[in-house]
């Protein structure tokens, strides 16, 4: 069933395309949330325009995994939808509220005081639906979601509060703590604000730092509380481990000579690496240890025609996206021109 | 404490029925931004560009919301109901996905648009939002064709209790998917034309009778007043259709006891099931034979043909919303025509286009906006409601497709106060959107300066 395979690969990408452009936003809302002191309202600015013109369409990444989860290995998403609802409700509140409150914030109108309160908000809730998002991940990889006779059992808190879970957890709110930053970097540099790109590119050491150490703490509790994912690792995945951490190396080291524009490209490059690793790792089980991709996935008929419909659609918005990123490319190059123009006239 | 399944169908419910507003507003509204920016196109006119600008900000924000409920529905379609999942997600999952891809392309050009306009000819900006137009009513029809589905499913065949020649084109395409297609897609643009022509006419009774507001409410009416009749006409197809398919749903939607030749039509009243007769409802005797096969003497089946176990549960509840669903429709008609009669005399014959200003026309006019949104939530419950006690007809028992995790309560508790708080926040924000001084009209004005709804709100901010 190679055809199976390729839908789970889709699937993975979609993933990795959701934290890299929705975990940004979500670091955006952490960092938000730490915005204190001195050019405070700098910095808050700088986040709101570099988020508020792709936010809303990021969640469609999300929406994406979901229903081609469904579409493709119905019976993997049944069980972790029934095994995992409280970790899934609690990072549907915070993906709720967090652009519930991000939009009350930037698109009226209002006293200080109340676009100060959605802003804490907004913060507050970006901090929850990585965690809850890791945590979940680390309860699936660590085979703690068992099947018999295709039904599971609700976990409460047993496979999402582990400590391995927890470690995992702290990873998800890293990788966006560091992604954020970085990206904000290079606005910053756009609009020459060199002030800001510093703050910022302080902040992605914190945020890589943490990434780091979350990294080294999983690898140290992989063995004992994630066994069939550790052992994945060793037999078909140790190359990606390496890469991965020479990646982050890079990353690190293209941040501290203030390359940025080079930094964001590591950075896409390290959270993909990093989620391909587990992907690897966890080959070819959907849900450890009963659901592999074969055994849970959808009628060749399902996968051919889903697939067929991804490549379609991929036919249809490149050239769109291409159009976007066209567009404000051109704009971004050309401002003063335009200025003068309208001065001129 | 109730139980589990009423409290995940009563969050799925309130999910749903939140979310339905803004996604039918985010599907309607384009179309009336699209055909202003082109009447501003086309007349160089500034009233039309600046009313465009101003539903563009709205549109902006009703997209935001429509796709953070839109992501909740979807994982709650897992999360609450799985066993639903794992039956049907093989065979309808498919436009579910492909709905996904006219999101996404809503969303890109919803980007280009709001913030393209300084470096886009007015042409390609004003085609920009006909694509959005377009991916809008596409996601509409993939999601509602998911919908009908459950209706009727369609697209494989049971072999020894297991699912197998699966055909998910064939499922998109099931008997009903034609008639709720139809009807949601026309909805939306009702919803919208009506829901503007309310916010407008509410102003004009203010006193701001000045041309933004006159052209804000002849365009929301004439869209509104387009759509209303084919939404009518699609309305009695889709109840020709559901008679066949679904007779349980159709004899509670006409409160149809007994099964005859030359049943009654009963507008309004109370079905009394345990006594077995319509109570206060006006009667009109052999109505329903009438409407239903354009024959007096026709028979109709009742709910008595149809076991009790297959009963729609909130039987006098369905059929008072499909009246007030078809009342709310035909006073939609009837204002609609009170409007644009005149108007359309006063435009091509006496020509001086002036639209209809009497204060209680106006005043009828403002409810038409709710009366749009009603009518479209009580549709919706009647076709929802209607289908129970099945998830997926005569396939899957809603009660067999629960969650078993039992803290449904709380979740639903969690949820509902959530959507409470967002409901009103929303509402007191979008009247503060629409008190606010109105943005420049002035042709030159608007071609020159920041004419995208994106920068002047970035203004706005650093003015604050």
């Amino acid at each position: 069933m190679i055809i199976a395979y390729a839908c789970a690969v889709l699937l993975w990408l979609s993933l990795i395309a959701y934290a890299i452009l929705g975990g940004a936003d979500f670091g955006a809302g952490i960092w938000d949330l730490f915005s204190l002191g001195p050019h405070q309202e700098e910095k808050h600015r700088l986040i709101a325009q570099a988020v508020g013109p792709v936010w809303e369409a990021n969640n469609v990444w999300l929406i994406y995994l979901v229903v081609g989860l469904f579409t493709a290995f119905p019976l993997a998403t049944a069980m972790l939808a029934t095994a995992l609802l409280l970790p899934f409700g609690l990072a549907l509140l915070g993906i709720v509220l967090r652009g519930a409150a991000f939009s009350f914030r930037e698109y009226f109108n209002q006293p200080i005081a109340a676009r100060e309160t959605w802003g804490r908000l907004f913060g507050l809730v970006s901090l929850l639906t990585p965690f809850v998002l890791g945590c979940s991940a680390a309860a699936v990889a660590s085979g703690a979601i068992r099947v018999f006779h295709a039904t599971t059992q609700p976990a409460l808190v047993s496979a999402w509060l582990t400590p391995f879970a927890l470690v995992i957890g702290c990873m998800g709110l890293a990788i966006c703590a560091t992604l954020a930053p970085i990206y904000l970097t290079v606005e910053a540099q756009r609009v020459r604000n060199q002030y800001l790109a510093e703050v910022f590119r302080r902040r992605a050491f914190a945020g890589g730092a943490m990434l780091a150490l979350t990294g080294i703490g999983g690898l140290v509790l992989a063995p004992s509380e994630a066994p069939l994912l550790w052992h994945g690792m060793l037999n078909h995945a140790i190359w990606a481990v390496a890469i991965t951490i020479f990646i982050g190396v890079m990353t690190a080291s293209a941040l501290f000579w203030r390359r940025y524009r080079l930094a964001r490209i590591l950075i896409v490059a390290e959270v993909t690496a990093l989620l391909g690793t587990w992907g690897l790792s966890q080959w070819p089980y959907i849900v450890p240890p009963d659901l592999t991709i074969t055994n849970s996935a959808s009628p060749a008929s399902t996968l051919q025609q889903f697939f067929v419909s991804a490549l379609l659609g991929m036919l249809v918005l490149i050239p769109s996206l291409w159009f976007l990123f066209h567009t404000f490319k051109v704009q971004e190059r050309t401002p003063m021109l335009h200025e003068r123009e309208i001065e001129g006239d | 404490m109730w139980s589990n399944l009423l409290a995940a169908r009563t969050q799925m419910g309130t999910s749903l029925g939140f979310h339905i507003i803004f996604a039918a507003l985010g599907v309607g509204l384009p179309l009336a931004l699209c055909v202003a920016e082109g009447l501003a196109l086309w007349n160089s006119d500034g009233t039309w560009m600046a009313l465009a600008h101003q539903w563009a900000r709205a549109f902006t924000f009703l997209f935001a919301i429509g796709a953070v409920s839109g992501a909740i529905i979807e994982f709650e379609l897992a999360l609450l109901w799985p066993t639903f999942i794992k039956y049907s997600g093989a065979i309808i999952g498919l436009p579910f996905a492909l709905e996904g891809f006219a999101f996404f392309l809503e969303g890109i050009f919803l980007g280009i648009y709001l913030y393209g306009a300084r470096r886009l000819s007015p042409l390609v900006h004003w085609l920009s939002s006909l694509v959005i137009v377009l991916s809008g009513l596409s996601s509409a029809w993939f999601v509602v064709s998911a919908n009908s589905w459950m209706n009727t499913p369609a697209g494989f065949h049971i072999a020894h209790g297991k699912i197998t020649g699966i055909d998910p084109y064939a499922a998109m395409l099931n008997p009903s998917t034609p008639y709720e297609t139809a009807h949601m897609i026309l909805a939306c643009y009702v919803v919208a034309g009506f829901g503007i022509a309310s916010v407008y006419a509410m102003g004009m009774l203010r006193g701001k009778r000045d041309a933004y507001h006159r052209k804000g409410l002849l365009l929301g009416m004439a869209i509104g007043t387009a759509a209303i009749p084919f939404q009518i006409l699609t309305g009695d197809f889709n109840a020709r259709q559901i008679e066949t398919v679904q007779p349980p749903k159709y004899a509670a939607m006409e409160g149809l006891l007994h099964s005859g030749y030359g049943r009654p039509l009963y507008i309004g009243g109370f079905v009394d099931t345990r006594a077995g007769k319509v109570l206060y409802a006006l009667v009109i005797p052999h109505g329903e034979s009438l409407l239903a096969h354009f024959n007096l003497n026709s028979f109709s089946i009742g709910l008595d043909r149809i076991p009790k176990s297959e009963w729609p549960a909130n039987i006098p509840f369905i059929h008072l919303a499909f009246d007030g669903m078809v009342f709310c429709s035909f006073y939609m008609l009837a204002i609609g025509v009170l409007f644009m009669l005149p108007f359309i005399r006063r435009q091509f014959f006496l020509s001086q286009p002036r639209i209809p200003e009497r204060r209680w026309l106006l005043g009828l006019a403002v409810l038409t906006g709710p009366a749009a949104i009603l009518a479209m939530e009580l549709g919706w419950m009647v076709t929802e409601f209607g289908r129970q006690p099945w998830i997926i007809y005569k396939l899957l028992l809603t009660k067999n497709a629960v969650t078993p995790a039992m803290w449904m309560n709380v979740t639903f508790l969690v949820f509902a106060c959530i959507y409470v708080l967002l409901g009103i926040t929303l509402i007191i924000l979008l009247l503060q959107l629409a008190r606010r001084p109105k943005p420049p009209q002035v042709w030159p004005e608007l071609v020159r300066g920041a004419s995208t709804a994106g920068s002047q709100a970035r203004e706005g901010a650093t003015e604050r």
